[in-house]
């Protein structure tokens, strides 16, 4: 990646930080109506002012669209951005807690679209409190799922320019790719990540080129011996802790058989910045391509 | 000539699982490949080791416990095991061989818990308090390892889960040397039970007056069963139906015997499975299936013709 491209992402940074203040428009939006992730239709009567989002991602982006003041509910796992820590725990999320959730008496739950969230979300429109479905996997999902949280929170114009720094990093075309990457996500079985995923997309935008691109799905099981044939560069492994140690699967005699872990070619991503899409992805891409470059 | 078949089928499907695999390696250059030395060797000899302790092990627990439908994991050992793995990877246990250790010590915990209840019926282990003892602590293990899957970050755990489906991708050439020096004790115990096991199929008291030491002999099997369980279970996983079906198979083939079932459940299991993995590894190539659900869909149709065959004769 070239220097040109590094002064892109930053300029695309600059515009999303100067649009966000600006743009807002407190007046109320009458009514707002969207067609969500799962194909429903949410209908709101006024712009929800009391929402709990049960889906790391929908936290971040909720803060990101300028709504962070109406979220009055999280789960243990939504720590970013900072100011989410003093928002109220409603559970973890893997299986909602209804009860908690309906005690901070919320005017929109955010959900993440997944099947054990089915239940909960029947339980929801039983007690009457309306439910957004969201599918954020790759950065479209962001950009599409940030003007949807706008409009449904009162602030449709942020959330429109947050898509549209999304949209201007994913048409950007990307550069030759330098390096040959593999995301290992698990080891035992080992699991990697395909090209559904928007790790693939940050990857490919900042000049790394996944071996397994050819997957359609966000993550599968692989056999060891595709990794090793397919003989990436380097393999990158989110890290969820800011120390960066070897993975241990990297010490295991079969892994050994591929060269980028013999050889100790391990990126390590951040999880705060690359475990789950997020609208930050231009900084998410300057910081990957930051990595490779110091990689090589 | 039917050993000779069997014996031919064991190195038919080794030599298939070393040739064939993702990549595409020219039959000239297998002898020099990295991949087919530290990968594709162990790794059939592994499902090999595996898929034949898993045949033995059933094969003895379903003439301790007088039971078709006994199988390696009635006895609680992959509750104990899965335990053992999501607590190793929910504490974050480092080192790269927490996971496999710490299901090894798992199934090894519920080896000796239901030992220890099954005791409560006497010293001869009656088959039955053993059954409801196995059911019970695997039913245990089960509700922690959810708990703790409920209570911490989820996606690593998922992980867990995938694991306990079984596999074989780890296996190198460590596993396999650490199972070829553990293996040979529990096997040739159970071996050397196949008289009393033969008998103890007349019921105990016949058997007693024929010689064999009931109590002993339910112990030394349980013991051993366990043991090859608890080591397949720990370095692959829990891999299901070669332990139940290919003992049945055996039987409709070679007999009731035990001095010759035994031998023949170990190579059937690991041409099994073997079969199975190779399978799991090149069937939907770079993407891997999970080996349990390959044994089952090649298992269950072979030994339907099998038992018709059987019926019939």
């Amino acid at each position: 990646m070239g220097r040109s491209s590094l002064r892109r992402w930053t300029a695309a940074l600059l515009i999303l930080g100067a649009c966000a203040p600006r743009h807002r428009h407190p007046r109320l939006v009458r009514a707002p109506s969207v067609t969500d992730d799962a194909g429903r239709t949410v209908t709101l009567a006024a712009p929800a002012q009391r929402v709990v989002s049960l889906a790391p991602s929908s936290t971040e982006l909720l803060f990101a669209v300028g709504a962070g003041r109406q979220v009055v509910g999280r789960t243990t796992w939504c720590r970013y951005p900072p100011a989410a820590l003093s928002v109220p725990v409603v559970g973890d999320g893997l299986e909602p807690n209804i009860e908690s959730v309906a005690a901070v008496h919320p005017d929109l739950v955010v959900l993440y679209r997944s099947p054990s969230n089915g239940a909960a979300l029947t339980q929801l429109e039983q007690l009457g409190i309306p439910a957004v479905v969201l599918r954020q996997d790759r950065l479209e999902d962001v950009a599409r799922d940030a003007r949807l949280l706008g409009t449904l929170t009162g602030h449709p114009a942020v959330g429109d320019s947050v898509a549209q720094t999304l949209d201007v990093v994913t048409a950007g075309r990307p550069p030759v790719a330098h390096v040959h990457i593999a995301y290992v996500v698990w080891d035992s079985p080992p699991i990697v990540i395909g090209a559904g995923s928007f790790l693939d997309q940050l990857g490919t935008l900042a000049g790394a080129q996944n071996v397994f691109h050819d997957l359609r799905p966000a993550s599968a099981p692989v056999s060891l011996e595709s990794l090793a044939s397919r003989n990436p560069d380097v393999i990158a492994v989110v890290d969820d802790s800011s120390a960066a140690a070897t993975p241990s699967f990297a010490q295991r005699p079969e892994w050994k058989a591929v060269p980028a872990v013999r050889a100790g070619r391990i990126l390590h991503l951040p999880g705060d910045l690359f475990g789950r899409p997020s609208p930050r992805a231009a900084q998410a891409i300057a910081a990957f391509a930051r990595l490779l470059n110091t990689a090589k | 000539m039917k050993w000779g078949g069997l014996v031919g089928a064991a190195l038919l499907t080794l030599t298939l699982a070393v040739v064939l695999g993702p990549t595409r390696i020219p039959l000239g250059e297998l002898a020099g490949s990295e991949i087919v030395r530290d990968l594709r060797v162990p790794r059939a000899l592994l499902g090999f080791l595996v898929g034949g302790s898993l045949a033995v092990s059933g094969a003895g627990l379903q003439a301790l416990v007088r039971n078709p439908l006994a199988d390696p994991f009635l006895l609680g050992l992959s509750g104990g095991a899965g335990l053992g793995a999501v607590g190793a990877i929910a504490l974050r246990l480092p080192g790269p061989w927490a996971l496999p250790i710490a299901a090894f010590a798992g199934a090894l915990a519920a080896m000796a818990l239901v030992y220890r209840l099954a005791l409560v019926s006497g010293a001869a282990l009656d088959p039955r308090v053993l059954l409801l003892a196995g059911v019970v602590v695997g039913s245990f293990a089960a509700a922690i390892t959810t708990a703790i899957v409920s209570l911490s970050e989820a996606e690593q755990l998922r992980n867990a889960f995938l694991w306990l489906w079984g596999g074989l991708s780890g296996a190198s050439w460590t596993t396999v040397g650490v199972l070829a020096v553990y293996l040979p004790l529990p096997l040739l115990l159970l071996l050397g039970s196949a008289r009393s096991l033969d008998l103890m199929a007349l019921g105990d008291e016949p058997a007693g007056y024929l010689g064999a030491d009931v109590t002993r002999v339910r112990r030394r099997v349980y013991l051993a069963a366990s043991l090859l369980t608890a080591a397949a279970v720990a370095v692959s996983g829990v891999i299901g139906f070669v332990g139940l079906i290919i003992p049945h198979a055996g039987r409709m083939g070679w007999g009731h015997r035990h001095r010759t079932l035994l031998p023949v459940s170990f190579l059937g299991g690991g041409v099994l499975l073997v079969l199975a993995d190779t399978l799991a590894r090149t069937a939907v190539a770079p993407r891997e299936l999970p080996v349990g659900i390959v044994t089952a869909l090649i298992g269950v149709p072979v030994f339907a013709l099998l038992l018709r065959r059987w019926v019939r004769a």
